[in-house]
């Protein structure tokens, strides 16, 4: 047999050889010798009738092949023909639905969650005008924190820069460039100075600001132990064992401490979490705990609001405006000038209580309200449920189909957007130990470093954009966890459209197993740790440097004419 | 690389990319029945090539993005449309080794031109089409490629995942298949000196 590679022998060349073997009369009827062999060929059919013949045959043969296959034989089936038409129709009615399904989910997501959490937050004096400047309270929490938001926002516009740049890599240049790109300018910018505020810091182990000593500027202190019994023109960020203010704060107070006992005057807010917490003085807006129990005395004067995250609640002084609890018990016998939410074990409501407001309560046991309690309305109560749906209830089933579509949507966004990464996550996750593994270590792993993060003002911007991509990833890797059952049941395939459907089964699969009672929340719990490992495993081998690869190109033969035969 | 019976238009293509319902619409109509004929002389059956022509047209609507407009569309079209028949054909589970076992042994010696003229005189072009179907997956896939789609030996070893030495060979190797199923017999294919 000729080789292949080198159809033409040494001996092809030679005039006295019996006959051309047939791959090379082939390979030269096809114009696929170069043209020292063509030559050689050519010179030997000049001379050789049977060659000749043979190659006259052989296209022949190949112009009789041409003309079997290009023959218009079988006109476009009547199937094929209506195909397209069809075809629109039916994806116009698919996408409908789902952006119905999904446009509902989000309604019920804006109306069930975002909406009343936006009010209790602009309640407690977290108002704003963007989602974002209310997840980070806007002008609370820090006297820089309105520097802090623009550089967030021009970062998080450069991120979706960055992001877009990568998506459309093909059009702008190679997607480390774009990545780079983006990396570097949030150094940059995370580099540039903030503008300093005016503030003065006392770091001992006992702090006190005496009776007569007057603050210019906001305060930071820390100390086991600290007094402010004089003046601050501005805001007081403390923490420490106990803090105790008997003195003026004009702005507002941001503590983290045991025991946080205010007997003075402040003028702004106060934000804390402390494992107790006393009110005796007055608070000239709202008051926003998180910790253990809050006292608020009989003296006590809250302008705004009290909102509470923990302990037991007590209000037998002045509330302006609501009150919000959930946690512990909660009693009330003094006066509140708005409603009063409450979601805990207990609400009592003594005989000298006023609430001018509704009352709106969340608990396993009707209120006790005494016959004295002058209220605005009856107390609207609510048997609390433990984690238990109602699955007699339509309703139930239909936000479930709801927010199975929602799920899908997303995946669906995702899996177009991003179909390598996507498909690099699927195939991760077909790796179960380590998916499970990773997810394990790395969702609480970044949680704990977001959290890490957020503790100093340089890192909290880190802090939460972290926690953000965990929160996406998570809802991510749900979405990876769907794909991986729905291969796994259908078979693999890294086609787009294939793996979305793959993906939409897997998810109505898992919707369905995660509202099984009581196994549910483990299959979920499951699902998250495998699909976010699996995301995590695709990201860390994106980032993993690749070997150079050697490309190798063949290099056409020259084509050389036929020769009249 | 052309396309039989296909006019390339760029417009057409311009719009579709950019969401134009009408041009893909135009695309397809202009298209469709040259895939389906593709289709219908790679895989075995009618109802597999109307099929195929259905996800191939799908896959290109998904893939219209990723067209390189400096290149032919009819080319890249039948890249798309090659490499979604051969996947069907591979997904059959095609024993590879049984085929390269067949390249191996089938000879490569001097056929009788007068017999091999005398074969093509008296086919048509009916029977050919019909022979092509006895043939072997990758025989069946390399002459389609090469008589229909009119693809390089490069093009046809990078869609059929063998060397470009070795798509001579492939080719050979199908038109001694074809022959011998013309035939009836393997006598020409076997072939002898004159």
């Amino acid at each position: 047999m000729s080789d292949p590679a080198n159809p033409v022998s040494p001996a092809g060349a030679d005039r006295t050889m019996d006959h051309l073997d047939e791959i090379t009369c082939l390979m030269y009827a096809e114009r696929q010798l170069d043209r020292d062999r063509a030559q050689a060929v050519s010179a030997h059919a000049q001379e050789c009738a049977a060659c000749r013949t043979l190659l006259r045959a052989l296209e022949r043969e190949s112009r009789l092949l041409t003309r079997a296959m290009l023959e218009e034989d079988e006109p476009l089936p009547a199937r094929l023909a209506q195909f397209h038409a069809r075809s629109q129709h039916s994806f116009q009615w698919i996408w409908g639905l789902i952006f119905g399904l999904a446009a509902t989910g989000l309604y019920a997501l804006y109306t069930s969650f975002i909406e009343p959490w936006m009010s209790r937050l602009e309640q407690a004096g977290l108002g704003g005008t963007s989602l974002l400047s209310v997840l980070i309270s806007q002008g609370a929490f820090w006297k820089g924190w309105q520097s802090v938001i623009t550089l967030v926002e021009i970062l998080a516009m450069l991120i979706v820069a960055g992001f877009a740049a990568v998506i459309f890599r093909r059009r702008i240049g190679r997607r480390g460039s774009a990545l780079a790109l983006v990396l570097t300018s949030m150094c940059a910018l995370l580099g540039l100075p903030s503008p300093a505020a005016a503030t003065e810091f006392r770091h001992e182990d006992r702090v006190t600001i005496g009776a007569d000593e007057v603050i210019h500027s906001d305060l930071f202190v820390a100390g086991g132990r600290v007094r402010i019994e004089g003046t601050i023109e501005g805001d007081l960020i403390a923490a420490g064992g106990e803090i105790d203010v008997t003195g003026h704060v004009t702005g507002d107070v941001l503590s983290s401490s045991g025991t946080l006992i205010v007997s003075g005057q402040v003028d702004g807010n106060i934000r804390s979490y402390a494992g107790n917490m006393t009110i005796r003085g007055k608070i000239g807006h709202n008051v926003l705990i998180a910790g253990g129990d809050v006292n608020v005395d009989r003296d006590a004067v809250v302008t705004g609001s009290v909102t509470t995250f923990g302990g037991h609640l007590t209000v037998d002084g002045q509330v302006g405006r609501d009150v919000l609890a959930g946690g512990g018990a909660v009693s009330i016998a003094g006066t509140l000038g708005g409603g009063l939410k409450v979601r805990s074990g207990e609400l009592n409501i003594s005989s000298g209580a006023t609430v001018k407001g509704p009352v709106d309560f969340v608990g396993d046991h009707p209120p006790d309200v005494a016959s004295g309690a002058k209220l605005a309305s009856p107390v609207h109560f609510e048997k609390m449920k433990h984690g238990e749906d109602d699955y007699r209830n339509a309703r139930y089933y239909m936000w479930r189909v709801i927010w199975c579509a929602a799920y899908i949507l997303f995946g669906l966004v995702l899996f177009k957007v991003m179909p390598e990464f996507s498909g690099e996550c699927v195939g991760m996750a077909e790796r179960y130990g380590p998916s499970l593994g990773v997810g394990l270590l790395s969702i609480p792993g970044v949680f704990v470093g977001s959290v890490i993060a957020c503790v100093t003002i340089v890192g909290l911007f880190i802090g939460v954009s972290t926690l953000f991509l965990l929160w996406a990833g998570i809802y991510f890797g749900l979405v990876v966890a769907a794909a991986a059952i729905g291969q796994w049941l259908l078979g693999r395939t890294r086609e787009s459209w294939p793996l979305i459907g793959r993906m939409a089964l897997g998810m109505v699969l898992m919707r369905v197993a995660f509202a099984i009672p009581k196994v549910g929340g483990w299959v979920k719990l499951g699902a998250v740790i495998w699909g976010a490992g699996a995301v995590a495993l695709a990201v860390y081998s994106r980032l993993q440097p690749k070997l150079p690869t050697i490309q190798t190109t063949t290099v056409q033969p020259a084509p050389v004419a036929t020769p009249a035969l | 690389m052309n396309v039989p019976g296909v006019t390339e238009t760029t417009e057409a293509v311009a719009r579709a990319r950019a969401g134009d319902n009408e041009a893909w619409g135009q695309l397809y109509k202009e298209y469709a029945p040259a895939i389906f004929r593709f289709c219908r002389r790679a895989l075995p059956t009618r109802e597999d090539a109307e099929d195929a022509t259905m996800e191939i047209f799908m896959k290109l609507r998904d893939k219209l993005s990723q067209y390189d407009e400096t290149r032919s569309f009819s080319a890249w079209l039948y890249r798309v449309a090659a490499n979604h028949c051969w996947d069907i054909l591979r997904r059959r589970k095609i024993r590879q080794d049984k085929e390269t076992e067949d390249v191996e042994t089938v000879p490569l010696e001097h056929p009788d031109p007068n017999q091999l003229d005398k074969l093509i005189e008296q086919r048509t072009s009916e029977e050919v089409r019909e022979a092509l179907h006895k043939l072997g997956p990758r025989a069946r896939m390399a002459l389609v490629l090469r008589y229909y789609s009119d693809m390089s030996y490069d093009e046809i070893a990078d869609e059929l995942g063998v060397r470009r030495a070795f798509v001579g060979v492939v080719l050979l190797r199908a038109r001694h298949e074809l022959r011998q199923a013309l035939e009836g017999t393997a006598a020409l294919a076997a072939g002898g000196t004159p």
